[in-house]
């Protein structure tokens, strides 16, 4: 069932474009992010891992921005797809908004294997679902590879660094990034409670001053305007 | 008296420390948060001012915000009022956006710092501009133009400023508001041509002259001049007022075609890539026509031979030189961070000599405010990763460099103290030679990963600019901070292929032994070696990351790119397998 989805989100090229160029942006950011990290560790291997990781999340980046672009050359009408489902078939997190700087080297790295497995999942979900798209299945191949690599290393790395204390650390990970997760779909509910009450303001409450802005906006002269000398006077106030 | 002054929430959030009426440190939140463009309540930016200068919060007499917080919310409501029912979908937003953070600064600052709030003050936007250009420039009487995309209500302000024994004055004489603004049009003009607004500003320009200003009567129509000498933008052409996703209407598109999908590279040999090269020098031609009107009133009106711009729109080197040949002033100055991030320092500058009277003080003439390269920090990375590293006395490790740099390698430097600004100026700087095509591409491909139709500025010693470059009068002093744009000689064109841009022209910077002196000498030991004392000077950063501040930070950028040598304080590392002499 699910792979028939998968394979209906991505037959549409247009689509999948759009998804590789989401994809590529997140994995550069992810690169970004696992810079901060490899500029934060006081353990040179682990700089150098996480120099190593953030290299080859610019290059999955590279790699699925070129793939997109060749999509997108082939398309005619390249405005018809705007529906991406990017909540159906999501691309890597990365580091999920986390403090880089202030996150200890074992909670970056159980942080980061988690999320480098989650990934790996969906991306051989895609793998499969893009069958019949040879050329972007092998871009999913490919980044498969080295996020199986970067799932090893985080856990083998997590494992050195804390020996005795690894497996709390990852279950606190998950913790983590399931209240990540809830916070995120609170917010996400509060905004659209906001914007409900808001737009409901705008429509019942506004019109009268709406009408009187207006009206004040047309006599408003065009061009310069002399500046008031008067309210330069203090700096205490916020008006 | 001690002073902080902010700017936050918006872009560009920085923070500046004066004492005594003098900078002590200055820093955007970018450059230690490593966030591009950082806008959050620049904490970090606080907290190490405070610590370079040996304050506590308490201790501060004053903190500055850059804006008024109040007067913004009521210009963002009145604009949703004057534009109902359309501004329906941007209204929710530019509420939850306003009333979640932004509206609430004198809490924020109080809260965060625990400082009282009677100490929290707060400067007017295009004021603090104004400051920041006016104050740190080496004149006691200037007028003042400054223009941006908007602050509370005023996008382009003009006024004069005097400074002196007798106290220090900025009169703002008039304004244009909101949405009437040159800043909102070239922001527009950079969304529909595809790139990032507020960053991809730079690529427009650089793109504008790669085309003709074919569209320039077709951009007048939507800037109509005013009686006054002013302008307006004709409304029916934008939506930045009415919604925050997208600035340009349908009409717009109907006069100048289709917009460019951002994930399309720009190819000019296309037509379509050829069009959007016409509107960047449209919307250039456009812009320099009004700015230098506006200036040429203004130097009537005020009859002053010098020039102080501020504002985000003082970044257009090429607008910059128009000015300085066209407008009557004599002299024009831009400070190196003339956008948001210089407000801090403007305001607490504003506060300091309007607000509290102090005596005005001259202000040291360099943009060296932000922390300092730690020596023996790259030995030890590089130590731990077994790359060869060696430190040097000066005199040979600049020759060595020097010789780096004639071999074709490319050099990462760090020097001192990290500028304050947009651009590296010499202390944070990827170093190169400028002679060659191949060079450029070379940056472009391996370490910059951007548009191959953005030009590398060069660096030159002050004494020699004019041998290379059409420097008009004034243009040496406009060239300090790399704020204009000027033609390369044409005899020289070809010997400096790498940072001569398609029209012929470099964005050039103009170095003295008092500003960066190591810098300096390292371009005249380069100049010995090859007989041109110029290098390509790009800043330290990889794309999407801000400037390189720290040693690790310039180490990392060091490993992950093609960048051949890096050099910090005294400290030379070269990759493994690379011989380490020249």
């Amino acid at each position: 069932m699910f792979q028939l989805l998968h394979r209906w989100i991505w037959q549409d090229p247009g689509r999948c474009a759009r998804k590789l160029f989401t994809f590529a942006e997140t994995e550069a950011d992810g690169g970004r992010d696992l810079v901060r990290a490899a500029e934060s560790t006081q353990d040179p291997l682990l700089r150098r891992l996480f120099t190593v990781h953030a290299v080859e999340e610019s290059r999955h980046a590279e790699l699925f921005r070129n793939r997109g672009l060749a999509l997108l050359r082939g398309l005619r009408d390249r405005s018809t797809t705007t529906l991406q489902l990017n909540w159906m078939s999501p691309g890597e997190r990365g580091l999920d908004d986390l403090r880089v700087h202030a996150e200890s080297d074992a909670s970056l790295l159980a942080f980061l294997h988690l999320s480098e497995k989650t990934a790996a999942g969906h991306f051989a979900t895609y793998v499969e679902a893009l069958a019949d798209d040879p050329s972007t299945s092998s871009v999913f191949k490919e980044v498969l590879k080295d996020e199986t690599f970067h799932m090893n290393y985080t856990l083998a790395q997590l494992t050195r660094v804390e020996p005795k204390r690894h497996g709390l650390f990852l279950w606190k990970a998950r913790a983590s990034r399931l209240w990540k997760a809830y916070l995120r779909l609170m917010s996400a509910i509060a905004g659209v409670m906001g914007t409900v009450i808001l737009t409901l303001q705008y429509f019942i409450l506004l019109p009268p001053f709406a009408f009187l802005a207006k009206r004040a906006a047309r006599r408003e002269p065009p061009g310069w305007i002399a500046v008031s000398q008067e309210k330069t006077r203090s700096l205490k106030s916020q008006y | 008296m001690k002073i902080l002054g902010i700017s936050a929430h918006y872009h560009d959030a920085a923070a500046a420390l004066i004492v005594d009426g003098l900078p002590v440190a200055a820093v955007q939140e970018e450059r230690l948060s490593r966030r591009k463009n950082d806008a959050a309540f620049p904490m970090n930016a606080i907290e190490w001012c405070l610590e370079k200068g040996g304050l506590e919060p308490e201790q501060l007499d004053a903190v500055v915000f850059y804006e008024r917080p109040m007067l913004k919310f009521d210009r963002i409501l009145t604009c949703a009022l004057r534009a109902f029912p359309h501004s329906w979908r941007s209204f929710p937003h530019a509420m939850k956006n306003t009333l979640a953070e932004k509206l609430w600064v004198r809490g924020i600052i109080s809260s965060q710092l625990g400082v009282s709030r009677q100490k929290i003050l707060f400067t007017e936007h295009h004021r603090s501009h104004a400051a920041a250009s006016f104050l740190t420039a080496p004149v006691r009487e200037a007028a003042i133009l400054t223009a941006d995309g908007v602050g509370e209500w005023a996008s382009l302000t003009v006024g004069r400023g005097t400074r002196g024994p007798d106290g220090t004055a900025i009169n703002l004489l008039r304004e244009i508001r909101f949405p009437h603004s040159l800043g909102m049009l070239y922001s527009t003009f950079t969304a529909y041509l595809g790139f990032p607004v507020n960053e991809g500003e730079y690529k427009v320009m650089g793109l504008a002259s790669y085309g003709r200003p074919t569209f320039a009567d077709a951009v007048r129509k939507l800037v109509p001049r005013t009686q006054d000498g002013a302008f307006r933008l004709d409304l029916d052409y934008f939506d930045f007022h009415t919604t925050a996703k997208r600035s340009f209407s349908k009409k717009f598109v109907d006069i100048f075609g289709p917009p460019r999908d951002p994930f399309d590279p720009i190819d000019l040999e296309t037509p379509d890539g050829r069009r959007f090269a016409d509107c960047a020098a449209s919307v250039q031609l456009v812009l320099e026509d009004i700015l230098v009107d506006a200036a040429r009133s203004l130097q009537r009106e005020t009859g002053l031979t010098d020039l102080c711009l501020g504002g985000g729109v003082a970044l257009n080197g090429v607008a910059n030189h128009r000015l300085l040949q066209e407008s009557g002033f004599e002299r024009i100055f831009v400070p190196p961070a003339p956008g948001d991030a210089g407000c801090a320092l403007g305001a607490a500058l504003y506060a300091d000599r309007i607000h509290f009277g102090n005596p005005d003080r001259d202000f040291p003439d360099h943009p060296f405010w932000g922390p300092a390269v730690e020596e023996g920090a790259l030995a030890k990375l590089a130590r731990e990763d077994r790359l060869p590293a060696q430190g040097f006395d000066d005199p040979e490790l600049i020759e060595r460099v020097a010789l780096d740099l004639a071999v074709g390698r490319i050099v990462g430097w760090m020097d001192g103290a990290l500028e304050l600004g947009p651009r590296a100026l010499g202390h944070r700087s990827i170093l190169a030679a400028p002679h060659s095509a191949e060079m450029r591409d070379r940056l472009n491909r391996d370490i910059k990963h951007r548009e191959e139709f953005r030009p590398f500025a060069p660096v030159v010693p002050i004494e020699d600019a004019e041998r290379y470059f059409e420097l008009p009068p004034g243009g040496k002093r406009l060239a300090r901070f790399m704020s204009g744009v000027f033609p390369v000689r044409p005899e020289w064109r070809e010997r400096l292929a790498a940072i001569t841009h398609v029209d012929g022209t470099a964005r050039v910077q103009t170095v003295d032994a008092g500003m960066a002196p190591r810098l300096y000498a390292l371009l005249k030991a380069y100049g010995r070696v090859s007989g041109i004392p110029i290098l390509l000077n790009t800043s330290f950063n990889l794309a999407g990351e801000p400037i390189v501040n720290r040693c690790v930070e310039g180490y990392l950028t060091f490993r992950r790119s093609g960048i051949d040598v890096l050099v910090a304080g005294q400290t030379r590392v070269t990759k493994r397998g690379m011989e380490i002499a020249a």
